[in-house]
């Protein structure tokens, strides 16, 4: 990585001297600080970054003058994708009581949502507590800029035993108009022995200003913990998105990651996920899918340090126009890692000729009795099975549109969730069917 | 119903079709048989539209269309079917929408209603009898981990849905067992009409005592090289091609 000068790092310079009221103790920022103090970001020269275009990001002054009014109507819609959830929505990185629903009864279901801003002590040490525990592996700018300059945050908690029936949905609409707009909104989940939770993270945009959306999530399951985990990307195409969650699987957990990424200019998404002990299990999917200049890149960090894992990764991109995808997947199996099971599929479908995906799916095994399977495919659509549902009576579109759809169905319909595969199956229609028009 | 005319095919610059001549009217079953390699499937993908097939001359007419010149879903709407020598999988779509999906491109090419999901299920229902075909598989993929005499049973499933003017079958009888090998017979015979015809690609002569053609024709090396009725096939099945290979030989 080499020193720049470039706006963002200024801005960013200018948040650190500017700010007064961050919640989070030194422990959690300074070390944040001193790297965002250097100013140092990733470029193309660096492995793990040559394929993701920061340009955008770094030339930008994040400032935000002017902002649209987000109406009932505009978050309706989003609810409709989860019905009977529990809705938390933050506009510009702002908590927003008005759209949000009631927190007591959840309360007395034993889940507790908090801002940092609530936080009694005990709780804003059980928030740094698990932030510093579960520091990445992949020690990239963007999580330090995500805490280093985080004002607020938002903390869930999962009492013991507590079996949730409710399902969090949490909304994140930028509304910016004009300028280039930041936020950075932090999360912390910790989930209670043999708790289970269902939550949705949606990222969203109103409007069609530039935004910088750098998330970060910490999640601490305790023993046989349970949590499914969404994470469904639909921002403009103006939006540079760079996110970090880390998860951190006790003995006995079960942690399902389903990641949607449907549109921005960019996102980079990093989910690293490591077992603390035995017993755990890990389920990754998502689907990329890309058109005209997006870039979408996908990465996984998949830490087997303890016996009798399993961990099961299937991804697939769908990718037009221009639009670059990346698979970068890393399963790490420990030596004393015996008896893991670590499955990682990348399947990749290019419907343009100038589409390209960069895949890399990697496995290192210092452990000698397990099980790993890792594989990637790029391809088109199969000719063969065009022309035979051709041959059916069904018109060349038609068919590409079903093929395309059925190659994303395949990762999609294992969402539990039926309002929310509905959404998000028709979502990926509507985006293919617009490529598909257009394209054949 | 089906008139062809010194049709002359190749793939990738290597002649297959040599001047092929084969005329098929309403009502009658024609029978090809021929050596590995003799341009059959050829045959049958050219007339389905499949691409990469190049028409280096002749001509096929479908009821009175240009078929070479149609896209193979119109030809399909028009009544064509092709029963696959290799039934491909389709992960991810699943095969009762598929085909109810086909039915109603068909119907509605044709000016017809489109069925709802309860008529379409009734249908299916009943033809799901004809072939014996067990329930479980309409709810999987397109023939995705079916064993080979299912997909065999699929594709004729799909014709009697689809209830084609002319279809043509590809070795629809290979890889089917004694039982199977009736049954998929006796799903030809009960859709079989004064309206629509049949071209039936076999190896075997067994399967002509189920489906009595009108016609056995002998494709060889891109050409029919000998066309007789159903007594031609028996003696196929005692002499082998070699005698008629060689006559033809001569005769060029
Ligand atoms: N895509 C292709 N590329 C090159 N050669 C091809 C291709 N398709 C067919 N051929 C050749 O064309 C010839 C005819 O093939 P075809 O499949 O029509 O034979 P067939 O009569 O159906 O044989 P079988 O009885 O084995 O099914 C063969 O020599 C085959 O190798
Ligand atoms: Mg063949």
């Amino acid at each position: 990585m080499a020193q720049q000068t470039n706006n963002f790092s200024n801005w960013i310079s200018q948040q650190i001297e500017a700010d007064t009221t961050f919640t989070l103790s030194d422990a959690v920022r300074s070390p944040s600080r001193s790297r965002l103090a250097e100013g140092i970001f990733p470029t193309r020269k660096d492995e793990e970054w040559r394929y993701t275009p920061l340009g955008q990001i770094l030339e930008s002054s994040p400032d935000m003058d002017s902002r649209s009014a987000v109406t009932p109507e505009f978050i309706n819609k989003l609810k409709d994708a989860m019905p009977q959830a529990h809705t938390l929505v933050f506009i510009n990185g702002q908590y927003s009581e008005n759209f949000s629903d009631n927190q007591t009864h959840l309360e007395n279901a034993g889940l507790r949502i908090s801002r940092f801003s609530q936080l009694n002590s005990t709780q804003l040490q059980m928030v740094e507590e698990t932030i510093l525990n579960a520091a990445l592996t992949d020690d990239n700018i963007f999580q330090h800029i995500t805490l280093g300059l985080a004002q607020n945050g938002l903390f869930i908690e999962l009492a013991q035993n507590v079996d949730t029936q409710t399902t969090l949905h949490i909304i994140h609409i930028s509304s910016a108009q004009g300028d280039t707009s930041f936020t950075n909104p932090v999360q912390v989940v910790r989930c209670g022995e043999n708790s289970h939770l269902k939550m949705v993270e949606q990222f969203t945009s109103l409007g069609q200003a530039a935004v910088i959306t750098v998330p970060a999530s910490y999640i601490q399951m305790d023993k046989g913990a349970g949590l499914v985990h969404y994470k469904i990307g639909i921002e403009n195409n103006e939006t540079n998105h760079v996110s970090n969650t880390s998860v951190r699987v006790a003995e006995s957990g079960t942690y399902q990651s389903h990641q949607y990424l449907l549109g921005s200019k960019l996102t980079r998404s990093n989910l690293e996920v490591s077992f603390t002990g035995p017993d755990g299990h890990a389920v990754l999917r998502g689907i990329y899918l890309g058109d005209e200049n997006q870039h979408l890149d996908m990465r996984t960090y998949m830490d087997h340090a303890h016996p009798h894992c399993s961990s099961d990764q299937h991804f697939r991109g769908i990718l037009n126009g221009h639009a670059r995808g990346v698979f970068n997947g890393m399963v790490l199996v420990r030596k004393d890692a015996q008896k893991t099971d670590a499955q990682q599929t990348n399947k990749n479908l290019l419907l343009s000729r100038d589409a390209r995906v960069d895949t890399k799916p990697q496995l290192e095994i210092f452990a000698d009795d397990v099980k790993c399977a890792h594989g990637a495919t790029i391809g088109e659509l199969d000719p063969d099975a065009l022309f035979y549902l051709q041959s059916r009576g069904i018109g060349k579109k038609d068919a590409a549109l079903m093929l395309t759809r059925a190659f994303a169905a395949e990762i999609s319909q294992e969402i539990e969730l039926i309002s929310l595969q509905d959404y998000l199956q028709d979502k990926i229609a509507a985006s293919l069917n617009e490529i598909v028009n257009a394209s054949i | 119903m089906l008139s062809i005319k010194n049709l002359q095919v190749s793939v990738e610059d290597k002649p297959i079709l040599k001047g092929l001549n084969l005329e098929v009217k309403a009502g009658e079953i024609h029978a090809i048989m021929g050596p590995n390699g003799s341009g059959k499937s050829t045959l049958a993908h050219v007339l389905s539209g499949r691409e990469g097939y190049r028409v280096d001359a002749g001509t096929a007419y479908y009821k009175g269309l240009n078929l070479l010149e149609m896209a193979p879903e119109i030809r399909a709407r028009e009544g064509m079917f092709l029963a696959f020598q290799y039934p491909i999988e389709i992960p991810g779509v699943n095969n009762t929408s598929f085909l109810k999906k086909a039915l109603n491109e068909i119907r509605k090419h044709n000016g017809e209603e489109e069925l709802d999901a309860i008529d379409f299920l009734s249908l299916i229902k009943k033809q799901m009898n004809l072939v014996e075909m067990k329930e479980n598989l309409l709810r999987r993929p397109v023939n995705q981990g079916f064993s080979g005499g299912e997909k065999k049973r699929n594709e004729i499933l799909q014709m009697a849905v689809l209830n084609p003017t002319l279809a043509i079958l590809d070795e629809t009888d290979s890889g089917l067992d004694i039982d199977a090998l009736r049954i998929v017979a006796g799903g030809v015979n009960k859709l079989r009409s004064a309206d629509n015809a049949f071209v039936v690609i076999t190896h075997y002569q067994r399967l002509l005592d189920y489906i009595v053609p009108d016609f056995v024709h002998v494709l060889s090396d891109g050409q029919i090289i000998k066309s007789g009725t159903k007594e031609l096939a028996l003696e196929l099945e005692e002499r082998g091609y070699d005698w008629l290979v060689d006559k033809a030989e001569t005769q060029a």
